[in-house]
């Protein structure tokens, strides 16, 4: 499957910002199951300086200055990525056990648990608390594949708890989310690697796009015309599987990635320190999956 | 048990009545505490001897005078340690116990070696953690003993430093064992900090102790910060000659006094977080000319805090954007930015593997025995064992407090230990180690106390060198358990002693590190500083005057000839016209304006009021901190006697106003003419110096027309009149002058002559504006057409000829109650000088937006 991706930040300040400096998460790299043909990025006003690196976690990061005073910040990514039609393998109760591998992920010195292990620990934003391992633990057990306890989980995240975009805003602490059970995307991605780590399986956050399919008849997806947040876990067969919460699914196809962290303090997809603007600047963000035909 | 000879009055008459040539007194170490002065029985050894004879000959009283001597010092030059709990009064001073810590060269040779090695195992370590992580990797190291430290910084993977070290600065705390080698307890390596005071303690100790400090062959310190500087200029990108700055997080921080002390020493300009901007892929820093590139800095701001883009987003002391220009190689940040990681407790219990892994051997150097909560056994040893151990955080800037177990209640015990098996990976516990003791003065003995030594290395092209000695700290008592700077502790100047006569090549680097600072160009100070000094110029003036009137006033509302209601009255109100204290006296009852008393004394003292003295002084004050490095040894010491003065100020005025109040004023006007004298005498015509003295005149030349305003407007009978103008006359310092002139014109005439058109008169308002004009003709110049004033000369020009214009017998025609052309002229001037004022201040200073975040994201806790 082929896409486009268009996404859009447009900030709009009610004062002059003298000059900005500013890093961006917002392009689609290679992971197991994606390809990122080709991308752009377009600033406007032209910035100063501009640098494209990977991060710290395989992501990539796209640093710009504007030198410039501007009244409105206007980013644009565009990007062409090809996604494998991946593991349609549907019998979850096979492969490791819960069991088997969390004495994999203490016992078995690889270089990939090693990695894995950092996923495990407490993150800016992420922190495995008592209350989320009570809350993850009926969906955990020994004998059971891990891939099975981890859907489950997926499953109850979606049914017990309720989108609801008016009641967090990014600084809602987990704790609000699971005693309410309201929240967007980015929450029930947060406490599901929130029980993963506190279950002892490493979890990372996954920020990325969803192709939303509006024909009659199906479905609607939700986290549609916006960047979308799921998880990740590590498998010690399989490697980071990854899971939608919000949409109760394991991720395929239509789930683009642009970037994996700890939590969204390391995936933000846009943030810096601007000079002046004055208070409350207008934010608007615009995403569009456009599948094209395959050559 | 008396700990020493001298601890009993009787002793002290023997030493008074004491023959020549006998022992004053005599050190003794406490019997069963570890002592490094003495051996087992209780002699001196041979390496202390030397000294301990030479201070027993020099006798207590003599020794007691220096410490006076060595306070005096240390003051004058500014030296304190700011400690962050006592507000209200954020200086404090720097403690150097005279009684120097002595180490013999053989033994310090030993030390040394490990210290040195210490260093390249740490670098060595750094450099892995960010790059390749064998030590993770190969299981040398559990991995959340470093992903789980807040001094990880995950933004600085695979950033390297040109050439072989990461680590630029190392510092080691250690203290001596019974064995007679060190034992580790702590490192550091984000902004070591100390190595400035052993320079001021050095100096200190080299002047009050010439001979002594001579004799005794004390090996030399300068060779170390010479190193430093060669070292961080070799890291310079540029190829010009490179501009290094000192970022310091400014004059509130504990060693404020350090960093500006180092950056005047190593001749670099010292730069706060708003002096730098990045653009266009570089760093700069802001000066009069515009922007300077900088092209090293050596930082005294902790990590996390240095650009909030990337690391924490909430710092205020951080330059945004700073962290890519690292990563482009734009700029070299010493010691390198992530360093905080090495300061990582855990390091200390896997040290020994970590050094065969990356060295092949294990480290000379022991450190303390360290207990990780991560590790299952250390938290049961931690559990069953925790009221003999410190329980410390890992990661320093976590919050959590350090705890002595034993200290705990049950309960508070239960609630650590939850804590820690929530939080296992954020505590370390270790065992508190005896300290060994060293003679120090105390009010009437030399006393054993306990002490702490911090090192330092700083890198060279292939290796490191170790600072010869280091910081010393000591206990407040002999059995004081806890030594840190944070709670007071004295420190002491730390003497390796040669056995032979040191090489000359030392005395060579020490005139070149002087010729070096005297080489630091004016040209180089960021616009910040010369701001400091314009205000410094308007706040000195401004006191100034103030207090002279406040004096007038004083002496004619209490003199022997009664003035009369009305003369009282436009007296009080220009009072509060001058100080701007407004509404005081302006509109207030006849009550009050009877009995002005209570008013008066809080336009004085009260720093809640603006335009008080005391806060017009205050802020004097800090803008002399923020400009400290400008101000000569002398200036300084009338800055600290101008902080005594207002210190002492309610203690003088205890008494209210009712016996010569102006008496109290006296020192405070005594010191502000002492500094207003320096800066024409003892500072550099510099772009700071003419900039200070922009702002003295602007502020001069204001008060002139509110004195005049406040005093001569306002039409009165001719008794008043004379008191008036005898009031302003006695204020601007011309009534001897005005007396002696001839006298065929009227009083007032004359007067006003002096005071507005007298251009030979250095307080006349023509004096101020000429002034002006000059320094303004001198300031650097940026490109202008030919022939076309710029706005601030404009500005001038016309008030110039404004009043050189004007005619006096006009501007005293009266109308019904005020002089109303000379209300107009004074009131054009005033625009005229506020428009200047603002011209300049948009022209020359920066004016600093605030950064904020664009999304507001977090530095939560781990």
């Amino acid at each position: 499957m082929r896409y486009r991706v268009r996404h859009t930040t447009h900030y709009k300040y009610a004062n002059r910002v003298s000059h900005c400096y500013n890093l961006a998460s917002i392009i689609p790299g290679n992971t197991g199951r994606q390809r990122c043909l080709k991308n752009s990025i377009t600033v406007s006003p032209l910035p100063a300086v501009t640098n494209r690196r990977t991060d710290y976690f395989g992501n990539e990061a796209y640093h710009f200055e504007i030198q410039r005073p501007h009244k409105e910040l206007i980013i644009t990514a565009e990007s062409y990525v090809d996604m494998d039609d991946g593991d349609r393998e549907l019998n979850f109760d096979l492969g490791t056990s819960y069991a088997e591998a969390l004495d994999y992920i203490g016992q078995n010195i690889t270089p990939e648990s090693i990695d894995a292990r950092e996923f495990l620990l407490n993150s800016p934003m992420v922190n495995a608390t008592d209350e989320l391992a009570g809350y993850a633990r009926p969906s955990f057990q020994s004998d059971r594949s891990l891939k099975t306890c981890v859907s489950e989980l997926t499953t109850r995240i979606f049914t017990d708890f309720q989108y609801d975009p008016n009641f967090t805003t990014i600084a809602t602490p987990l704790n609000e989310v699971l005693e309410h059970k309201r929240g967007v995307c980015q929450d029930f991605a947060h406490l599901q690697v929130g029980c993963l780590r506190a279950m002892g399986i490493p979890a990372k956050y996954v920020s990325g796009y969803i192709e939303t399919l509006p024909k009659p008849g199906e479905e609607k997806l939700v986290g549609a015309d916006a960047t979308h947040a799921w998880i990740a876990y590590f498998s010690p067969q399989e490697g980071w599987v990854e899971f939608d919460p919000t949409n109760n699914k394991p991720a395929n196809n239509q789930h683009i990635v642009t970037a994996m962290g700890r939590d969204y303090y390391d995936v933000t997809p846009v943030k810096g320190v601007i000079f002046g603007g004055g208070r409350n600047p207008e934010l608007n963000v615009s995403v569009d999956v456009a599948r094209l035909p395959d050559n | 048990m008396s700990s020493t000879t001298l601890s009993s009055p009787q002793s002290q008459v023997q030493s008074q009545n004491q023959i020549p040539g006998v022992k004053l007194f005599e050190y003794q170490s406490l019997p069963g505490l570890l002592d490094d002065a003495c051996a087992e029985d209780g002699s001196v050894k041979p390496e202390w001897s030397y000294l301990l004879n030479s201070l027993g000959d020099l006798g207590l009283k003599a020794l007691q005078d220096r410490q006076q001597i060595s306070r005096r010092i240390l003051r004058d030059d500014g030296a304190t340690y700011n400690i962050y709990s006592q507000d209200g009064n954020p200086s404090n001073r720097w403690e150097l116990d005279l009684v120097p810590h002595v180490i013999g060269s053989d033994d310090w040779a030993s030390i040394e070696a490990g210290l040195l090695e210490r260093a390249e195992l740490f670098n060595l370590m750094l450099r892995d953690l960010y790059g390749e992580r064998s030590l993770l990797r190969h299981g040398v190291l559990p991995p959340e003993a470093i992903l789980s430290h807040g001094g990880f910084l995950r933004a600085c993977q695979g950033i390297q430093l040109p050439g072989e070290h990461e680590l630029i600065l190392h510092a080691v705390d250690m203290v001596r064992q019974r064995d007679g080698n060190m034992c580790v307890l702590s490192d550091r390596t984000q902004v070591p900090s100390g190595a400035g005071y052993v320079l001021e303690n050095r100096t200190v100790m080299s002047r009050v102790f010439p001979s002594l400090f001579r004799d005794s062959h004390v090996h030399r310190i300068a060779s170390f910060f010479q190193r430093l500087r060669t070292k961080l200029t070799s890291l310079s990108p540029s190829n010009d000659i490179p501009r290094i700055v000192v970022l310091t997080p400014g004059g509130q921080n504990e060693n404020y006094f350090e960093h500006s002390y180092l950056a005047n020493y190593l001749g670099f300009s010292l730069v706060q977080s708003g002096d730098l901007v990045v653009r266009n892929g570089f760093v700069w820093m802001k000066s009069l000319e515009g922007l300077t590139r900088v092209d090293v800095i050596l930082r005294r701001v902790d990590d996390v805090f240095c650009d909030p883009v990337e690391l924490r987003s909430d710092s205020q002391l951080g330059v945004p954007g700073l962290l890519e220009v690292i990563r482009a190689g734009n700029v070299i940040m010493a010691n390198p930015l992530g360093s905080g990681v090495l300061e990582n407790p855990i390091l200390l219990k896997y040290l020994p593997e970590i050094s065969k892994s990356l060295l092949g051997r294990e480290p000379r150097l022991a450190s303390v025995k360290t207990y990780w909560c991560g590790d299952d056994s250390d938290l049961k040893y931690v559990t069953d064992n925790i009221r003999q151990l410190i329980i410390k955080p890992a990661y320093r800037g976590s919050g959590i407090q350090s705890v002595w177990g034993g200290d705990l209640t049950e309960q508070q015990l239960n609630k650590l230990l939850a804590t820690i098996h929530n939080k296992r990976y954020q505590y370390v516990a270790q065992e508190r180690l005896e300290k060994s003791h060293i003679p120090s003065l105390s009010a009437e003995s030399l006393e054993p106390r306990p002490h702490i030594l911090r090192s330092f290395a700083v890198a060279t092209d292939s290796s490191y060198m170790v600072m010869p000695g280091g910081l010393t700290r000591i206990g407040m008592q002999p059995q004081g358990k806890v030594i840190s700077m944070q709670s007071g502790s004295p420190s002491k100047d730390t003497w390796v002693t040669a056995t032979e006569p040191e090489r000359t090549e030392e005395i060579s680097t020490v005139a070149d590190s002087i010729q070096a600072s005297m080489e630091s160009p004016l040209f180089s100070l960021p616009s910040r500083v010369v701001e400091n000094l314009y205000w410094l110029g308007r706040y000195a003036e401004r006191a100034e005057t103030s207090l002279r009137f406040l004096r007038t006033v004083f002496i004619m509302l209490n003199g022997e000839e009664p003035i009369s209601p009305n003369a009282r009255k436009i007296l009080l109100h220009a009072v509060t016209e001058i100080t701007t204290t407004q509404p005081g006296f302006i509109g207030a009852s006849e009550e009050l304006l009877a009995n002005p008393d209570e008013e008066l004394l809080l336009i004085i003292k009260d720093n809640k009021r603006m335009g008080s003295i005391r806060s017009t002084l205050n802020a004097m004050l800090s803008s002399a901190d923020e400009s400290k490095e400008l101000l000569s040894t002398d200036t300084m010491r009338v800055i600290n006697d101008l902080r005594d003065a207002l210190d002492n100020l309610d203690q003088d005025l205890a008494g209210g106003l009712t016996s010569a109040p102006e008496e109290a004023l006296d020192p405070l006007v005594t010191a502000l003419i002492a500094l207003s004298g320096l800066m024409q005498e003892s500072m550099v015509r510099g772009v700071g110096w003419r900039f200070m003295e922009l702002g003295k005149r602007v502020e001069r030349a204001l008060q002139t027309i509110n004195t005049i305003n406040s005093l001569i407007i306002p039409v009165t009978g001719k008794t008043d009149q004379t008191t008036l103008l005898t009031a302003l006359l006695t204020t601007m310092e011309v009534l001897i002058t005005f007396r002696r002139r001839n006298r065929n014109r009227s009083g007032i005439e004359m007067g006003l002559e002096l005071v507005m058109l007298d251009s030979g008169n250095p307080r006349s308002l023509l004096f101020q504006l000429e002034k002006l004009q000059q320094h303004l003709a001198d300031l650097p110049k940026t490109d202008t057409l030919k022939g076309q004033l710029e706005e601030e000369e404009r500005a001038l020009l016309e008030a110039v000829t404004s009043l050189k214009l004007s005619r006096l017998p006009q501007l005293l025609e009266t109308t019904t109650d005020n002089r109303e052309e000379m209300s107009n002229l004074l009131g054009q001037l005033e625009k005229l000088l506020s428009e200047f004022n603002r011209i300049i201040s948009d022209k020359h200073f920066d004016h600093r937006i605030d950064p904020q975040q664009l999304v507001t994201t977090f530095w939560g806790e781990q």
